[in-house]
Formats: structure tokens, C-alpha cells, sequence
């Protein structure tokens, strides 16, 4: 695990990012601190799910360059790509659970495929991941038997199965009740907290950007960058930014609330 | 430059044994800390053990699950002892192992069949099948009466949509395939033939051959596989994306909606394409003529005496029922698509597999029928 306190996790350096001559958003820079939740807010289509895909190296970046712990994932080729990919971990919207595979062998597959250990450490150390999230008893399931909120928790604990020092999460509390919501929300806090792991979050459920959000960038689609950045309680409370407010207060464009 | 692990043993006469383990113990350096340990530990008879991990600094899940062992007596015949002095972060990541509590409640997996009950489950499922088939026979009947009592509200749009995509865009591959299949009969036919100097009955093999057989059976055989599987795999994705439960809420049948329009389509493109084939297998067939020698006018004599008027219906008529099978079993499928994104795939599968095994069943009876209509 690495170390942690002030310095940066992820840096992301005026980057700008699209699909082919489209740019969705431009000249985003911010910093993630080891350690810490944060989160990439924004309404849909405002391309945050595209950023975050561009952070772990799934989309090219039209401009700029991403740090992950010091190195750019972009530029690494071969062995040390691989080992690159091997600090961090990420969970997709969907759990992207290999439906073929039992919840164990999901979780086991990243071990199976970067580690040297015996067949039953292997095991131990997956069900380990999944007592984690809570869903040892659900081992030898397959991931269609689940429930959506287990799946997303046995994707978390797929994620973390090679100790990552970096979570990217892509809202993990889409599609859910609120109770499963505020149960992913409390995982995420309890492996952040409780084991020192950066997270990354995509998301734009205000009841969890206020529950685990410690720092934000908020992506606007109109104005096509970061309009805001900071503690989701401060910009809520002291932004003047109209956009800003409207989005942390579930104000429609009238200006109407809607509680 | 990373700590380095390191292992030694502490053992008193009485055979009480304290492992020391230092350094760094995490996914890189796991393997070799447990060669160490069985180095040090195999064959010992130890009354007690303890683990002393004041010395280690760095570690992870995959580097503490051999800890986990060691404390749980895995190195040291079954006797078990208790970790000290482990930093509180690496106290986290050991105590996440779950306890022999916790395994016991990992349920099994779903129970094997055994064959008396596969047996059980294949017949339910082959009388589901059949029951189904017939359901949706009655209702594409059905749908098709509806249609004619109300064509005003038949989505007409959607039919020549289809016709374009089956149709016009199986072009290319039907002229490919039937010119390449001419073109291979004939070549194939040349030395046989040539041994009685009958070389110009290629032409008579080629025309009765594309006009009775192939034609329609290649040109079903291609649309099986490029419209058949789509039909299968668009109604698939529809009903998993409940778009179909949004018709049906609407109070639309998918079967008016969606099926007939397909089946109208394929049926009434076949005939044209296979009539299209036949001609393009010829013409396959006659440039292997021209190369060994034979005019155009002899080639065109020969055909027109040995192909009959009846042998191109019979041909076309086989391509009307093949064409509105394959528009059939594609939308059956893909109706019939269960849950999951992987279904759409399998409904696709099962399309282009039982439309191909069905043209050629039909096939089989319309040889049978033939015969026995013409004696």
C-alpha cells in the first residue's frame, strides 16, 4: 500500500477530453490526495463518466496529461503498463461481473492472473475481499443470481483484490434504493477510511456526494470544464456561482426547488 | 529500493518456537516468505508457537494471507499461535481474513443434475419449444388476418425499411456466393464430362442444379445468416430492454407490430433473390464454358432446352416457404430471449442454426413431393 498524507494521488494536468473532433470538456486540471474520496460531480452528459474513463486509461485524452502516483499511465508501455494497471482498481456502473464466472472466481481473477500464490491462498484471499463487502456467503454464486447492490459490492471487492492503492468508482449508487445506496456509500467510506485507499468517485446523487465526498470538481456540459472545486458542504454553502447553487440544491433552471 | 523479507526461527528445548518475520511481506515477496517458512518449519514438532511481526514494515492482502496461514497452523502440523507486534494498518488487512465461522456459511454453489433429471429437463423443454412454435403460429396467423381486415394500421414504413436491409444490401454477397458456386459446379464437371466428349452438358448440370437446388438453397442459407440472426438479435435486445413490455403496456402487439412485417419481407424478397442467384450461378457457369472453348449462342441453346419453365417455379416457389421460415424462426427466437445480456447472442445462435437445419428439411420434402407429383 502506498503512503499517504498530502501528496497526490492523480494529477491531472490540462487535459481535455471527447470523441474524435468532438471535446466534451477542456483545461481540466485538479489534484486527488492520497487517501481521500473524491468526487467528479456534474449532471448527465456533462462528460464525467468520459474523465473517468480517460483516468484509468480507457479513453485517449484529446490534450493534457494524467498521473497516477507520479506515473502516466498513457505514456507506460508493456511490463510497466501492467504493473501500472495492477495499483489501482475500478468498479463500473454496471459491476461489469463476468456472468460465465461464480462471485469467487470474479474476485479471484485478478489474483489467478499477478500472483505467484498456492490455489487456496488464492481463495482465502478472495474471500477475505468479499467478507469485506459482506457477501462471503455468496461465494459460489453466480453474479445473475445477485441482487444489483451485491453485485456492485462483489465488483468493489473484484476491485480491490490486488490491494490498490487507487479505487475508481463509476456510480456506484446508480440504479439502487436508497438503503443499498447508503450501504455502498458507508463501503466506500470503511475501505477509505479504515485501509488508506484513494477513491475516485463518478457520481451525481446528492445524498452521497455529501455522505463520502471529501473534496470535488463539479463538470458543467455547457460551459464544457470545472466550474467549481472543493468540499461539497462549502461550494452548497458559499458558492455564488448560480450553476453551482442549482446543482447542490436541486434547483431547476426557473429557479424553483424542488425538495 | 524495498525493505527485504526476512524469516528466522527462535526455538527453546522445550520446543516452544517463535517465528520472526521482518521487512516487507505483500504480493511481490509472498511466495518467497512461504518458501522460508516451510524451509524452517517442515518436519518440526513444535509445542508452541508465536509470530513476531515487529519487524515488518510494509505489506498487503496477498503477502498477510500467508501470515493468516502461519497463525492458523498450516506450516506447523496444526499448531496454532498468536501474531504480536503487528503495525496497526497490517492488524487491519489480517484480521479481514475470514474466520473458519464465516467460511462455514458459504453456500453451495447450484446442486448438479443428475441424468434422469437433464433427461427430465431436455423433454420439458423440447414440449416447451414445440408448444410455443404453435402458439406463435396462431398468432402470426392472427396477426396477419388483423393486418388485411386493417392495413391502415400495419406499419408498412417498417416493412420496406427491412426489404432494403435483407434485400438490396444482400447483394453482394448472393451474386459472390451463387457465381462462385456456377462457377465451381461447372469446373468440377469438366473432366468427368470430357471423358464421354459431353463437355456441353455443364450447361444442363449448371441450369437444372441452380434453377431446382441451389438458387434457393443459397440464397436462404445467406439470409438465414445475415437477416434471420438480426431479426433474432434486434427482437432480443428489444425485449431485454423491455421495449417489447412498453408495446404490449401500450396495448400494441409486437407479434402485429414487429413479426409480420419481417415475415413479409423475407418472404417476398426470397423469390426475388433466389431468381437473381440462379442467374449469377449460371453466369458462373458459363464463363467456365467460354474457357474451354464453347459460344455463347451454344451455351444459350443448351439452356434453353434443358432448363424447363417449371424447373425455375419449382425453385422459387421452395424460396417463398424458406424465405418465410427464416423471417419466422428469427423473430421467434428473438422473442423467446431470455434474461441477460448473453441471451441475445444465444437467440441469435439458435436462429441461423434452426432456419439453416429447416431449409434443408423442407428441402428434402420438396424433392419427396416432387418426385412423387411427377410419376
Amino acid at each position: 500500500m502506498s503512503g499517504r498524507g498530502g501528496e497526490a494521488a492523480v494529477v491531472v494536468d490540462g487535459v481535455a477530453v471527447g470523441w474524435d473532433a468532438t471535446v466534451i470538456q477542456r483545461d481540466l486540471s485538479f489534484e486527488v490526495r492520497c487517501g481521500e474520496v473524491f468526487g467528479i460531480l456534474g449532471g448527465s452528459g456533462s462528460g464525467k463518466s468520459t474523465l473517468l474513463k480517460a483516468m484509468f486509461g480507457l479513453h485517449p485524452l484529446l490534450r493534457g496529461r494524467i498521473l497516477l502516483e507520479g506515473d502516466d499511465l498513457a505514456a507506460a508501455r508493456g511490463a510497466a503498463r501492467g504493473r501500472l494497471l495492477r495499483r489501482f482498481g475500478v468498479m463500473f456502473q454496471s459491476g461489469a461481473l463476468l456472468g460465465s464466472l461464480t462471485v469467487l472466481e470474479n474476485v479471484r481473477l485478478p489474483l489467478d492472473e499477478f500472483t505467484d500464490l498456492d490455489d487456496a491462498e488464492r481463495e482465502l484471499v478472495a474471500l477475505a475481499k468479499l467478507d469485506q463487502v459482506g457477501l462471503c456467503p455468496a461465494a459460489r454464486k453466480l453474479p445473475g443470481e445477485l441482487s444489483g447492490g451485491m453485485q456492485k459490492r462483489v465488483a468493489i471487492a473484484r476491485a480491490m483484490a490486488l490491494d490498490p492503492g487507487i479505487l475508481f468508482l463509476d456510480e456506484p449508487s446508480a440504479g439502487l434504493d436508497p438503503i443499498t445506496s447508503a450501504e455502498i456509500d458507508a463501503l466506500v467510506c470503511a475501505l477509505s477510511r479504515g485501509f488508506g485507499i484513494t477513491s475516485v468517485i463518478v457520481t451525481h446523487e446528492l445524498p452521497s456526494i455529501f455522505a463520502v465526498i471529501d473534496r470535488c470538481v463539479l463538470l458543467d456540459g455547457e460551459a464544457q470544464t470545472i466550474i467549481a472545486e472543493g468540499r461539497p458542504a462549502d461550494l452548497r454553502d458559499h458558492s455564488t456561482d448560480p450553476r453551482v447553487l442549482r446543482f447542490f440544491r436541486r434547483e431547476t433552471e426557473q429557479g424553483a426547488s424542488v425538495p | 529500493m524495498p525493505p527485504f523479507p526476512s524469516v528466522e526461527l527462535l526455538e527453546d528445548a522445550r520446543g516452544a518456537a517463535v517465528v520472526v518475520v521482518r521487512g516487507q511481506l505483500d504480493v511481490e515477496s509472498a511466495v518467497r516468505v512461504r518458501r522460508e517458512l516451510v524451509a524452517h518449519l517442515a518436519g518440526r514438532a513444535l509445542s508452541s508457537l508465536e509470530i513476531d511481526a515487529r519487524g515488518l514494515e510494509r505489506g498487503d492482502m496477498s503477502g498477510m494471507v500467508i501470515l493468516h496461514e502461519l497463525r492458523s497452523g498450516v506450516f506447523t502440523q496444526g499448531v496454532r499461535g498468536p501474531v504480536v507486534g503487528l503495525r496497526p494498518e497490517l492488524e487491519k488487512l489480517l484480521v479481514a481474513f475470514p474466520s473458519d465461522e464465516t467460511l462455514r456459511r458459504v453456500e453451495a454453489g447450484p446442486p448438479e443434475l443428475n441424468v434422469a433429471e437433464e433427461v427430465g429437463v431436455a423433454t420439458l423443454s423440447v414440449l416447451r419449444d414445440a408448444r410455443t412454435q404453435i402458439t406463435f403460429l396462431g398468432s402470426v396467423t392472427q396477426a396477419v388476418t388483423d393486418a388485411a381486415r386493417n392495413p391502415r394500421r400495419t406499419r408498412f414504413a417498417e416493412a420496406l425499411r427491412i426489404l432494403d436491409d435483407a434485400g438490396a444490401n444482400a447483394l453482394p454477397i448472393v451474386s459472390l456466393v451463387s457465381v462462385l458456386t456456377g462457377f465451381v459446379i461447372a469446373f468440377e464437371s469438366v473432366q468427368p464430362l470430357a471423358r464421354f466428349g459431353a463437355q456441353i452438358f455443364i450447361a444442363d448440370t449448371i441450369g437444372i442444379a441452380m434453377a431446382r437446388e441451389l438458387g434457393p438453397i443459397m440464397t436462404a442459407i445467406v439470409l438465414a445468416g445475415r437477416s434471420g440472426t438480426a431479426f433474432a438479435a434486434e427482437l432480443g435486445t428489444m425485449k431485454i430492454n423491455e421495449e417489447l413490455d412498453a408495446l404490449r403496456t401500450m396495448g400494441l402487439d409486437p407479434i402485429r407490430f414487429l413479426v409480420i412485417q419481417r415475415i413479409a419481407a423475407t418472404t417476398a424478397l426470397t423469390p426475388i433473390l433466389t431468381a437473381y442467384s440462379i442467374v449469377a450461378g449460371i453466369a458462373g457457369g458459363a464463363i467456365v464454358m467460354r474457357t474451354i472453348g464453347f459460344s455463347s449462342a451454344a451455351i444459350r441453346n443448351e439452356l434453353l432446352s434443358a432448363v424447363r419453365a417449371s424447373d425455375v417455379a419449382f425453385g422459387i416457389g421452395k424460396a417463398l416457404v424458406f424465405g418465410s421460415l427464416v423471417g419466422a424462426v428469427g423473430c421467434l427466437r428473438g422473442l423467446e430471449t431470455g434474461e441477460g445480456e448473453r441471451a441475445v447472442g444465444r437467440s441469435a445462435t439458435r436462429a441461423v442454426v434452426a432456419s439453416i437445419v429447416l431449409i434443408i428439411v423442407v428441402d428434402a420434402i420438396f424433392s419427396v413431393l416432387g418426385y412423387v407429383l411427377r410419376t
